[in-house]
């Protein structure tokens, strides 16, 4: 399944070919204006033109139709109209194979900078018969290809890579079809614009974080405070499998996690002020590569930026809560 | 290297299915192709399956660069040229053999199915039978439907491939049926590409030699069908007249060439009488000649004339089959005048040969009173001596007429003519061959009639002052029921019945004549569907003064209608599914509410809201709920929509 863009090969004439496919895209916006976040692709939205297959097709019948009035053979000119109408069929199949489908954004998972988020969308077909062959594309970016079964809905992962933090927005996506027999194209272009979170880039070799103040004085890292055993409280998505309570579990199956003196007491405060570097951007890679670093060794951790802070603590939602205030830091939807 | 030509068994979904359909195409072709390139095609076709079951490389560019050369100088070989229809089916199908070991992607394979057809099409120019229409019909099915196997998942299962493709060559049929109705058709084609297929066609030949037409006599093809409008002529007037033969060589009989332009001829026939009416439907000969009953007087077929001999012929040969209309007179006189310049040509005889011929000739003329007597006397010598009509004559020898006349004894109807025609030269009396057909069978089943090539036949015109031409035909008084009951009858009602297979031979004739009949009203119908049956059409369907512009546009606004038809059938195939009774009563008590059920919340909820908000009754509106839940998730009971329908009732 190559090039697979326009009908024009690509190859050709890249950018007359590119700067029409852009001209068509934003008349197509103006025209269609912007979706909700669940749209169903009328058939007027619905765009359709013959793939490369399909116009080898459209000349060899062209040519088959000369040849049987030629030879004035009827049976021939029997086999050339039933290919013709195959091709006419062929064309409103393509189409229809689009219309009807509902579309909506299935959510992301936040990422950091230099990694790509994961675009989910689902696509619904709410009729009687199967949907074939349908993708999800954006520019060269395409998606599997999935069938459709009636009363099914399929999720698409568009990979969108992300190179600087905060949000990023999917600006329009394609979803297309080649079915039946990838004569024609049809395609809808969507615009949800549909929202992910891009961390900051975590930094490469950055300075230790700064000393633990705990009550007790001394540092997380000793290996001896994970022996003060406390007791038990509930396990948090988050708590390392290591410190589960097996054996409790076995017992009451309710997954339980150790609680350690040592650990419990140590907090480190990650204050933005504080790190000797100048350049703001490196001060928040420096801060998210502290954070993971910090959860992934369970320890809480508390986060400092001018404005805001995040009293110590640990678990996911510490952790993403943190992120997301660093991936949004200084921009204009901070709180958003 | 290796890595770009390597495979990894994606194919193996489509890839029987494209061979399958190849095979398919190809299958009329067998026949006609050299062994080695069908050997070939299949040859590839399993070693590049096994390639892909094996996930090998396919082969390197150079031997498959070397077997292209191999496989087109073979065709050049074997055919000694590429164009015409075998030439380029057999390079159609080297093409697919190739192709096949080059193919490494899915979309190789379109290129292999656009192969396919026109291996169909190239076939279809070839023959036109009446299988032939499913021939092609089940062709397009199996290339469509490995076309959507080409395009489709793997794990896509057959019968949805199958019915896939089935529902849209449904789709498509009517919309071909429109076009192929109403697309106007053109007499003259753009350029003229003779259509070599390849085979010899049974039928006369220019020329004439002892034992040409008894070759014939064993063969069943229909030469030409006729529908006579109104009088059907008596058997010993069913004389088709073919090409007029006067030079003789000794042995072999020949004519002129046919007619360019209008010769004239017409002006030298004397009617009388009443004219016979009628169309017929000639098989392709790759001759010039058109037959026509004794003698034509007018005809309906373009670049056709009449020659000074009185041979109707067509400036292209007939390669296609033709259907022209007649219209003849039985009764006639030609050429009262024959300038003595053509009176030699008839006259003519070769030096030295057959002369025991021209001695006996010589004096039978001489005992004889008139040229009639002598006429009458040498067909009582044909008739009473030791004479035998056979098809299968011992062959003669240098002097054929002499060795037949003296020796053998046993001829076919082209023996008798010949020596017929020479007794009379060498008797001084002008005279000719004409060869065409004889007779004809009636086929009760459509009412028409059949004229096959074992109704080719051979017979003399002598020419007698006052007179012109008279036919003569000799070997009627050797076998008069040749020409009274025609060569078919005469072999049921003697051959046939001596072998004791009488009754079951008749039935057998029967199923023949209603194939044949079968097969004349597809020859009218679907085959020759021309210009002419065309405008009667469109005359029919009430369509006046039916030109290609009103036929285009006819065609234009059934095809659009069609086609909006299509996308309706389509639009109701993918329409939502319909809410279930169940859905429609409980959406009438929501009405009746006056309240909206918030997203995700549950018939229970909505319930207490509504008991909650309105003042409709509490306990109805818990049953219509209950039963609302019963319809919708509890077992298959027809009661508890009545339940539902009478609580909403009673709000």
């Amino acid at each position: 399944m190559s090039s697979t863009r326009w009908p024009f090969p690509s190859r050709l004439l890249p950018g007359i070919n590119a700067a029409v496919s852009r001209r068509v895209r934003l008349w197509a916006r103006r025209r269609q204006g912007a979706d909700g976040p669940v749209t169903e692709l009328r058939s007027r939205r619905i765009y359709i033109l013959p793939t490369g297959v399909g116009l080898v097709y459209a000349l060899m019948t062209f040519a088959m139709l000369l040849g049987s009035m030629n030879y004035n053979n009827n049976l021939s000119f029997v086999l050339t109209f039933i290919l013709i109408g195959i091709g006419f069929v062929a064309m409103h199949q393509c189409q229809r194979n689009l219309v009807g489908l509902e579309v909506s954004f299935a959510g992301t998972e936040p990422v950091f900078a230099g990694q790509s988020v994961q675009f989910r969308i689902a696509v619904a077909n709410r009729s009687k018969s199967p949907r074939h062959r349908i993708r999800l594309y954006l520019d060269d970016l395409q998606s599997d290809i999935k069938d459709l079964e009636p009363g099914d809905s399929g999720i698409f992962t568009l990979p969108v890579t992300a190179e600087r933090r905060g949000r990023v927005t999917l600006e329009r996506f394609g979803i297309r079809t080649l079915f039946p027999f990838e004569l024609f194209r049809s395609w809808a272009w969507l615009h949800m614009y549909p929202k992910g979170i891009v961390y900051p880039r975590p930094a490469e070799n950055a300075p230790p974080p700064p000393a633990t103040q705990t009550a007790l004085g001394h540092r997380q890292h000793d290996a001896r405070g994970e022996e003060d055993f406390a007791g038990l409280r509930k396990f948090h998505s988050g708590d390392s499998p290591r410190n589960v309570a097996w054996k409790a579990y076995a017992r009451t199956d309710q997954l339980l996690s150790k609680q350690y003196a040592g650990a419990d007491m140590s907090s480190q405060w990650f204050d933005f002020d504080a790190i000797p570097v100048e350049d703001p951007e490196r001060r928040l890679s420096i801060l998210t590569r502290w954070i993971i670093d910090a959860d992934r060794t369970r320890e809480d951790y508390g986060l400092r930026l001018p404005g805001r802070s995040f009293p110590p603590a640990h678990g996911e939602a510490h952790r993403r809560k943190c992120l997301e205030a660093l991936a949004l830091f200084g921009l204009e939807d901070a709180d958003g | 290297m290796a890595r770009a030509r390597g495979t990894d068994g994606s194919l193996l979904a489509s890839l029987p299915w494209t061979l399958l359909a190849l095979a398919f195409a190809l299958l009329p072709h067998v026949p006609y192709l050299p062994v080695w390139i069908t050997a070939a095609l299949l040859g590839c076709a399993i070693w590049r399956y096994s390639i892909e079951v094996r996930r090998k490389p396919v082969p390197p560019t150079l031997l498959r660069a070397a077997l292209a050369l191999g496989c087109f100088l073979g065709v050049l070989y074997t055919y000694s040229t590429v164009s015409g229809v075998g030439p380029g089916s057999a390079l159609l199908a080297i093409m697919a053999a190739l192709k096949l070991l080059e193919t490494r992607q899915r979309r190789d394979q379109f290129v292999l199915l656009f192969i396919a057809i026109f291996l169909v099409m190239s076939s279809l120019l070839r023959e036109q039978y009446l299988w032939s229409l499913p021939y092609l019909v089940i062709g397009v099915i199996l290339i469509m439907t490995a076309w959507l196997k080409t395009a489709a998942d793997d794990a896509e299962p057959l019968r949805r491939s199958l019915g896939t493709g089935s529902r849209l060559v449904m789709y498509a049929a009517p919309l071909a049926v429109a076009m192929w109705i109403f697309f106007p058709r053109i007499a003259t084609p753009f350029w003229a590409v003779p259509i070599d297929t390849g085979t010899a066609i049974t039928g006369l030949s220019d020329t004439i030699s002892p034992g040409d037409i008894s070759k014939l006599s064993k063969s069943d093809a229909v030469a030409f069908r006729v529908n006579f409008e109104g009088r059907v002529p008596e058997p010993k007037d069913r004389y088709w007249r073919g090409l007029v033969l006067h030079r003789f060589d000794g042995r072999t009989w020949a004519g002129i060439p046919e007619p360019r332009i209008a010769s004239g001829a017409l002006k030298n026939i004397e009617t009388r009488g009443a004219p016979v009416s009628y169309e017929v439907m000639l098989e392709p000969t790759r001759q010039h000649w058109v037959f026509a009953l004794d003698i034509p007087y007018h005809w309906e077929l373009e670049n056709t004339f009449l020659g000074p001999q009185h041979q109707l012929a067509r400036v292209q040969p007939i390669d296609q089959r033709t259907a022209y209309r007649a219209v003849s007179y039985p009764d006639y006189r030609i050429d009262l005048e024959l300038h003595p310049y053509r009176r030699n040509w008839y006259l003519e005889l070769p030096e030295g040969r057959n002369a025991r011929t021209a001695e006996l000739a010589r004096s039978m003329r001489a005992a004889a009173a008139s040229d009639e007597r002598f006429i009458a006397a040498v067909l009582t010598k044909f008739n009473e001596e030791e004479y035998h009509y056979t098809l299968e004559p011992p062959p003669l020898g240098s002097d054929p007429v002499d060795r037949f006349l003296f020796e053998t004894r046993r001829g076919f109807c082209e023996h008798y003519a010949s020596a017929f025609a020479v007794m009379m030269r060498a008797a001084g009396i002008p005279a000719r061959v004409v060869i065409g057909y004889q007779g004809g069978e009636l086929n009760p089943m459509g009412n028409y009639m059949i004229v096959r090539q074992a109704d080719a036949h051979a017979w003399t015109e002598v020419w007698l002052q006052g007179e012109g031409w008279r036919r003569v035909d000799p070997t009627a008084a050797v076998a008069p029921e040749r020409v009274d009951a025609g060569r078919t009858g005469a072999m049921f009602d003697g051959s046939a019945a001596a072998w004791g297979l009488g009754a079951p031979s008749r039935l057998l004739h029967n199923l023949v004549l209603t194939w044949d009949a079968m097969n004349a009203k597809w020859n009218e119908w679907i085959l020759g569907y021309g210009p002419e049956n065309q405008e009667r059409f469109m005359a029919w369907l009430g369509m006046d003064d039916p030109d290609w512009r009103r036929m285009l546009l006819t065609l234009v606004a059934i095809v659009t209608a069609l086609t909006m038809l299509i996308s309706l059938v389509l639009m109701l195939r993918y329409r939502p599914p319909r809410k279930d009774r169940a859905a429609i009563l409980y959406g009438r008590f929501i009405r009746r509410s006056g309240l909206k059920p918030a997203t995700g919340e549950s018939p229970q909820a909505f319930a207490s809201r509504v008991q909650g908000e309105t003042a409709l009754p509490a306990a109805t509106v818990r049953s219509i709920t209950d039963a609302y839940l019963d319809a919708r998730y509890g077992p298959p009971d027809p009661g508890v929509l009545h339940r539902l329908e009478s609580h909403i009732a009673a709000l």
